[in-house]
């Protein structure tokens, strides 16, 4: 199940909020080795105090943050244009109808709590989910395209789910890995695909009342 | 969709580009609530000018006896579409509020008997440079009609809502500077120009045609045009498009 928080809403979820920024910092200084600002073990950016939004997976049997991605605007400030120019020489897209995803997370604590086989399905139906989270709450709001940069194992990880998107600009290598930026289609075809291959239901937005027992 | 959907959109956005004054955006903004069929439309942003910044600029198509009354009510802390409509990004429809209770009751109340429909959409607009807006429609459409017309209204009002932002600022002596123009963004145009359609381009370069038409979205907003045939004429007006293809 996906939550959408607003930023105004933040501090109705605190303890998801703070498990984001924890996964965060493990998944991406930790694991990844990326050069990211890492702060009493959690890791933000510019980019979270832009008011974005952001998109929790939650599992509904035991309440656990199973994953997690944030959007932004193009219209305001956000990574492709302002952080990988390099990956777009010519330029990056804006519009309000393009949003940008970021920051997408699978929480590696899956595998320590269930069986490797157990904890594959987990993180393939949580990928699944997000994905598919992104198309509906664009949909519902007119949103046409994501744009996302990414690396080659992320590029391999949309692939297995049949997440099709077109590389635009010129993928770069940055650090140790290929980088790329990609276009995402928010249709009906992309939402189909997804929820065929996660076998999802037809919506996956937590209904706006649930609330969490957090504590 | 080659213009952004619908004539009327394509009006409404030429009239806020031609729009020289305050006033003249005023009675844009009156024109297209009669449009598009709404009760009332109303812009609201905030860090718009460097000499006030903590001064909200306000524009609407309703008579100014509602700001009056709102000013003087000192409604500007309890009404929930700018408390929260200002921290968030998807647009919100006034339906999440629940029943209002109290004060808000009252707001409401008040907000029907000044004109406005009891139906809202509030679409929040963020700038590059921390600048924030919201745009606001009111209705009166039965549920059924509203359900349907909200996903047009939510997309063509997104578009519409930055182009009135921007408006706004250049009026205020200080116009948005967008992105130069990709080279494919460039091309794709470019093809436009020479009457081909989005399946056309896709086919010609070898693109999807989603790709296609979220370059051609993103070349719009960035020349500030209302469809693609304005782009087009706007890229000829400023020399964009080299001689030869």
């Amino acid at each position: 199940m996906i939550l959408t928080i607003e930023t105004i809403d933040l501090q109705k979820h605190p303890r998801f909020i703070d498990q984001m920024f924890c996964m965060r910092a493990e998944v991406f200084a930790d694991r990844l080795g990326w050069e990211v600002s890492v702060v009493d073990g959690r890791e933000t950016d510019r980019f979270d105090d832009e008011g974005p939004l952001y998109l929790l997976s939650v599992s509904e049997e035991t309440g656990a943050l199973q994953g997690a991605v944030r959007l932004l605007p193009t219209t305001g400030p956000y990574m492709l244009r302002d952080v990988f120019s390099v990956l777009v020489p010519g330029g990056a897209p804006e519009s309000p109808l393009i949003w940008e995803s970021s920051r997408f997370t699978i929480n590696p604590h899956v595998f320590s709590v269930a069986e490797c086989a157990k904890a594959n399905h987990i993180v393939h139906r949580t990928t699944l989910e997000l994905l598919f989270g992104i198309v509906e709450v664009c949909q519902k709001a007119g949103v046409d395209q994501i744009v996302s940069v990414f690396d080659a194992r992320m590029a391999r990880i949309f692939r297995a789910c049949d997440c099709a998107y077109e590389v635009i600009g010129t993928p770069t290598r940055i650090g140790k890995t290929m980088t790329y930026a990609g276009l995402f289609e928010m249709t009906d075809t992309m939402r189909a695909r997804l929820g065929a291959v996660g076998k999802l239901p037809s919506s996956v937005l937590a209904d706006p009342s649930w609330k969490a027992e957090e504590g | 969709m080659d213009i952004t959907g619908n004539a009327e959109l394509f009006v409404t956005l030429s009239e806020v580009a031609a729009a020289a004054s305050g006033g003249a955006l005023k009675n844009a903004i009156s024109a297209l609530a009669i449009r598009h069929g709404v009760r009332s439309a109303a812009y609201l942003g905030t860090r718009i000018s460097d000499m006030v910044p903590e001064e909200p600029y306000i524009a609407v198509a309703y008579s100014s006896d509602w700001i009056e009354h709102y000013k003087r009510r000192g409604y500007f802390e309890i009404d929930p579409v700018i408390r929260i409509g200002m921290r968030r990004l998807l647009p919100l429809d006034w339906e999440q509020f629940g029943e209002p209770e109290g004060m808000l009751k009252t707001f409401f109340r008040e907000a029907s008997e000044f004109g406005l429909g009891h139906r809202g959409l509030t679409i929040p607009v963020h700038g590059r440079s921390g600048d924030h807006a919201l745009f606001t429609i009111t209705s009166d459409l039965p549920e059924r009609e509203w359900k349907q017309k909200k996903l047009e209204y939510m997309r063509d009002f997104q578009l519409l809502a930055v182009h009135l932002h921007d408006k706004i600022l250049e009026l205020h002596g200080r116009p948005v500077t967008r992105a130069n123009l990709s080279p494919r963004e460039l091309e794709c145009l470019q093809w436009v120009s020479d009457g081909k359609t989005a399946w056309e381009c896709s086919v010609i370069l070898g693109l999807p045609e989603h790709t296609v038409r979220c370059y051609l979205e993103s070349a719009r907003y960035k020349l500030n045009a209302s469809s693609n045939t304005h782009a087009v004429s706007i890229a000829h007006r400023t020399g964009l498009f080299s001689p030869v293809l």
